[in-house]
């Protein structure tokens, strides 16, 4: 049974109509959908505070895009990008209060602890996989269940800092420990941080050998494991940088963005990254204007919650129409 | 620890663990069928806001546990259509199905933050432990809950449709030879685990919180996705795992009460830390007890 | 086709620069404005504002977490247009601080902080004293002589509410018991529904709670046959006519008003608010029928006396390890309502 061929738009088809399924829903909810996309569209294009904060919210989705991409390139599903980036988070903060070290030390120890709490999150779904106990994408999506615990279990407990009427979170890290932003604005160094691992992954993907084995064992891990390639020692590195990935994102936010360990350290960042990376499709370099489309969602979020009085959670209906229009009638559905 | 405490314990296990069940079980017949649903959680949100919806307008709160119901279903069939017919990929898809219920609740929900909601009414069994007011309070989902595990274990084992199902699960190439029509069986597994889900965050509202709360299951459908992975895929080891996923749940609360000093955060993780550590024990020969060709979409006999 | 969309541009356009105002205020809460609680009583006093200046127009929104994301959405305002940011929630404060030090132009006011600038400042209700008036209730309608106090985060200012309501209790009641379960949010309803079921399972027949919307404990209560005390909006009693004893309830109107005014009219200093009974920003709930006259007298002597500025925070008070937390001739401020790290003697539950 297959849905018939003029079903399948072109991907501007689907995005407009995404627009138009959510505007129509808007409309039928006494909203004002038109209004709400111009008032978006001067609110990203005309407005400062707008447009910058696309740029705060590609970071992270970029980089959580990445947790996924990493191991899908050795076929491996990495569904706990959010509990890396809580990981992260909570490692990053560990380093940021407690190393003895001051000024650029500091926030070299914080971004790589970072690095470390997501990279070992990840780890420990590699290694039942390789171990043939467990399936990766079950096991990455139950530790994102335990990470935001540990991090409450922290700040509720050990870290808690008494400034703030003993608010639950942790003490403020050191400036030194900050990653730098752009002044007056919250666009931060992870942005950088993120573009340099997009570039790296680009150039690791397509110009070296290591690309090249680790597509041979996306495509078929027993011929690639025939021809002698390391197969595991590749899951389990992949994996890790994935998992690092989305644990400097969670880096970022507590180290640019909080300034402190807090208990939402994301807005779900892990699972849109998730999406990203599947929409972008395997292609590294489309990662940036999906994890865009993204932030541009979150602004109609923004914009409708302060001007329509919709709450902001019901955005996320816009980015469901956009999802299942891609899945439903987008172009090669069934090549994802 | 008193015998108090833990009659109220496992009083309180039950009211927690309903909600966990039913979206467990509907995943159950879900992923035999090889389907995993990554969006249960949405599902619930749109049950319970439905559920909410209608039994404050219209007062009556088994029309509003009617309503999550074919809410639940309603709102799985872009992810059922996705998944069955355009052979889209399952994580992708589920995660879809998560924020589409995120957003549907909560503009469902808006206009009845606040309002009353009629709870499901209810009889208090008191617990033959202890001696403070502990007690069962069963409410109608309450009491269908065994029954429904049993029906749930007998579709699957006890039918020629659980058969069939089954094998799609299985492997579909072998099942599409036999005769098995693949798309209605996978259809109908998602309609169920669709309805289940909507009554389970019906439960939520109207047997727990009596009110409508953005978010408000808090991470349920997700409990319940590892509930099936530490049930086995097993209706009848679902009603154990609910039970305890509700105690882990229950019992910090009750300890608090209690006076008892344990970290509550440390206690939620046992369960999915438990479940993790019983997955490498759940199949045979290192192999997982999951349907084998769960998540993968079928693309026909190529 | 685009000729349409033109008059639709331009139509909007229209409404935009006709509701230019003399002032917009921009207010964002944590939780559903329409939550019989914190925020049902935050967009009343929004809402009595606007009706009492024509000029000023209102930009709301709703859930807004108390991380960075509040700093968003308060720009986002700010964007569009805010001259005063109203920040109702206690963990909004250094979001709102941070964007007062870089918007010199912009007022900014919080609810419940410290933190004060020529243009931040904060305000709140007393409340702890004024808890002590439902202590002294509820010590003289629980049978059992043990309320269970369902709290949502644990800082400084709830355990203080908590403190007076044991220490009014206490006042009736020399054995008086409180349990306290926190739920570690200001607004998990599944939560606190066990709660508020734990707490009745170990025998208290009394609830009240910190949370910000009462409604969920208040109808657990009430289905279960036992009083409640509740507190942010008096709205709640409607949820239990059987059980509902009395609440306190806050009433931010004329706050709000007094601040657009003084920043429309220029002369907004950031300073730190705090009113009680006395100045009527908090307010006492009507007494549900299940209250006798003679409990209803004492309640209402406790509150004049406590609106004449009466504090229980004198010592010598013994917390619940059995040490002096405050000494003979010690005494606690309303500055000092946010530094409770202690629970008074007969509370069962422990800080941190």
């Amino acid at each position: 049974m297959r849905a018939p061929r003029w079903l399948d738009l072109p991907p501007a088809g689907a995005a407009v109509l995404a627009l138009a399924l959510f505007g129509a829903i808007l409309a039928a909810a006494g909203k004002h959908p038109l209004q709400a996309y111009y008032d978006t569209a001067t609110y990203v294009l005309a407005s400062r505070q707008g447009f910058t904060e696309l740029f705060v919210r590609m970071g992270p989705l970029v980089m959580t895009a990445l947790a996924v991409a990493i191991p899908a390139r050795v076929g491996l599903f990495n569904v706990g990008g959010e509990g890396q980036l809580y990981m992260g988070a909570l490692f990053a903060t560990g380093a940021a209060l407690y190393a003895p070290l001051n000024g650029p030390l500091l926030l070299a120890a914080t971004i790589l602890a970072g690095f470390a709490g997501g990279a070992l999150w990840a780890l420990v779904p590699a290694l039942m996989r390789i171990a043939g106990v467990a399936n990766e994408a079950i096991t990455t999506l139950l530790l994102n269940y335990v990470a935001p615990l540990a991090v409450a279990y922290q700040i509720f407990g050990p870290w808690r800092s008494p400034e703030s009427s003993s608010y639950p979170q942790s003490h403020r890290i050191a400036e030194a420990a900050r990653l730098p932003s752009l002044p007056t604005t919250r666009v931060h160094a992870g942005l950088a941080i993120a573009a340099a691992c997009l570039a790296l992954c680009v150039y690791v993907f397509n110009r070296t050998r290591w690309g090249l084995e680790m597509r041979a064992i996306g495509a078929n891990r027993l011929a690639a494991a025939h021809l002698g390639l390391p197969v595991r020692t590749y899951l389990v590195v992949a994996m890790a940088l994935g998992g690092g990935a989305a644990g400097l994102a969670g880096m970022a936010e507590v180290s640019a963005i909080q300034g402190r360990l807090v208990s939402e350290v994301s807005p779900g960042y892990g699972y849109m990254g998730f999406l990203v990376a599947w929409l972008a499709a395997g292609n590294v370099s489309r990662i940036v204007s999906m994890a865009l489309l993204f932030a541009v969602i979150s602004a109609v979020g923004d914009v409708l919650q302060i001007t329509q009085r919709v709450p902001y959670a019901v955005v996320n209906i816009l980015m469901a129409a956009i999802l299942f229009s891609v899945l439903c009638v987008g172009p090669g559905a069934r090549r994802r | 620890m008193t015998w108090t405490l833990v009659a109220a314990t496992l009083a309180a296990s039950v009211a927690a663990g309903t909600s966990l069940l039913y979206a467990a079980l509907g995943e159950t017949l879900g992923e035999r069928a090889g389907i995993i649903n990554l969006g249960v959680e949405g599902v619930m949100l749109v049950g319970a806001a439905c559920a909410c919806a209608v039994a404050s307008s219209t007062g009556s709160p088994y029309l509003g546990m009617l309503a999550g119901a074919v809410a639940g279903v309603v709102a799985s069939a872009p992810f059922a259509y996705a998944v069955v017919d355009r052979a889209a990929n399952q994580l992708a898809s589920g995660l879809s199905l998560l924020f589409l219920g995120f957003g549907a609740s909560a503009l469902i929900g808006n206009p009845f933050v606040g309002a009353l909601i009629p709870p499901l009414p209810s009889v208090s069994l008191r617990m033959p432990l202890g001696e403070g007011a502990a007690a069962v309070r069963v409410d109608f989902l309450v009491a269908a809950a065994l029954p429904l595990a049993g029906l749930v274990a007998w579709l699957l084992m006890g039918t020629r449709w659980g058969l069939r199902l089954r094998a799609v699960g299985e492997n579909p190439v072998a099942a599409f030879a036999a005769g098995c029509n693949r798309r209605r069986l996978q259809y109908e597994a998602l309609a169920i685990a669709g309805m289940l889900s909507g009554l389970a965050g019906a439960h939520v509202a109207l047997g727990v919180a009596y009110t409508w709360a953005e978010f408000m299951t808090g991470g349920r459908g997700f409990i319940a996705i590892a509930l099936v992975m530490f049930a086995r895929w097993n209706a009848w080891w679902a009603v154990a795992g609910a039970l305890l996923f509700g105690a882990a749940e229950a019992a910090q609360l009750q300890l608090q009460a209690g006076g008892v000093d344990v970290s509550p955060f440390l206690m939620n993780m046992a369960p999915y830390l438990l479940t993790l550590a019983l997955l490498p024990f759940t199949g045979k020969a290192g192999r997982l007890a999951a349907p084998a060709a769960l998540g993968r979409p079928y693309r026909g006999v190529e | 086709m685009k000729k349409l969309l033109l008059v639709i541009l331009a139509l909007l356009a229209g409404s935009v620069f006709a509701q230019d105002k003399p002032l917009t205020v921009g207010v964002i809460y944590i939780g559903t404005a329409n939550d019989y609680g914190y925020n049902r009583a935050m967009k009343d006093g929004v809402e009595a504002m606007k009706k009492a200046l024509p000029a000023v127009s209102v930009l709301e929104a709703e859930n807004v977490p108390e991380t960075a994301e509040s700093e968003r959405i308060m720009s986002a305002m700010i964007s569009k247009g805010a001259k005063l940011i109203m920040a109702t929630s206690f963990g909004h404060q250094e979001f709102a601080n941070s964007l007062a030090r870089s918007n010199p132009g912009v007022t900014f006011v919080h609810a419940g902080g410290w933190m004060i600038r020529d243009n931040f400042g904060t305000f709140f209700g007393a409340t702890q004293t004024a808890w002590y008036a439902l202590g002294v209730a509820a010590g003289h309608m629980s049978k059992a002589g043990k309320a269970g106090f369902v709290a949502g985060v644990p800082i400084g200012y709830v355990v203080g509410n908590i403190n007076a309501f044991q220490l009014g209790a206490r006042s009736v009641n020399p054995k008086f018991v409180t349990r306290v379960v926190v739920t570690g949010g200001w607004s998990d309803k599944v939560k606190e529904a066990a709660a508020a079921n734990a707490l009745i399972d170990q025998g208290a027949d009394v609830l009240t709670m910190h949370v910000d919307s009462p409604a969920t404990v208040i109808q657990i209560a009430e289905n279960r046959g036992i009083y409640s005390i509740g507190f942010q909006s008096v709205e709640a009693r409607a949820l239990a006519p059987k059980g509902w004893i009395t609440g306190l309830g806050f009433n931010w109107a004329p706050y709000m008003t007094r601040t657009a005014q003084e920043v429309m009219a220029g002369t907004f200093k950031g300073k730190m608010v705090r009113e009680g009974l006395k100045e009527q920003m908090l307010v006492l709930a009507p007494f549900g029928d299940a209250v006798p006259q003679p409990v209803r007298d004492a309640v209402n002597a406790t509150a004049a006396k406590i609106a004449d500025g009466f504090t229980p925070f004198k010592g010598p008070i013994k917390d619940n390890t059995g040490a002096y937390a405050l000494r003979e001739g010690e005494a606690m401020t309303n500055a000092d309502m946010g530094k409770f790290d202690w629970y008074a003697e007969g509370i069962v539950g422990r800080v941190r």
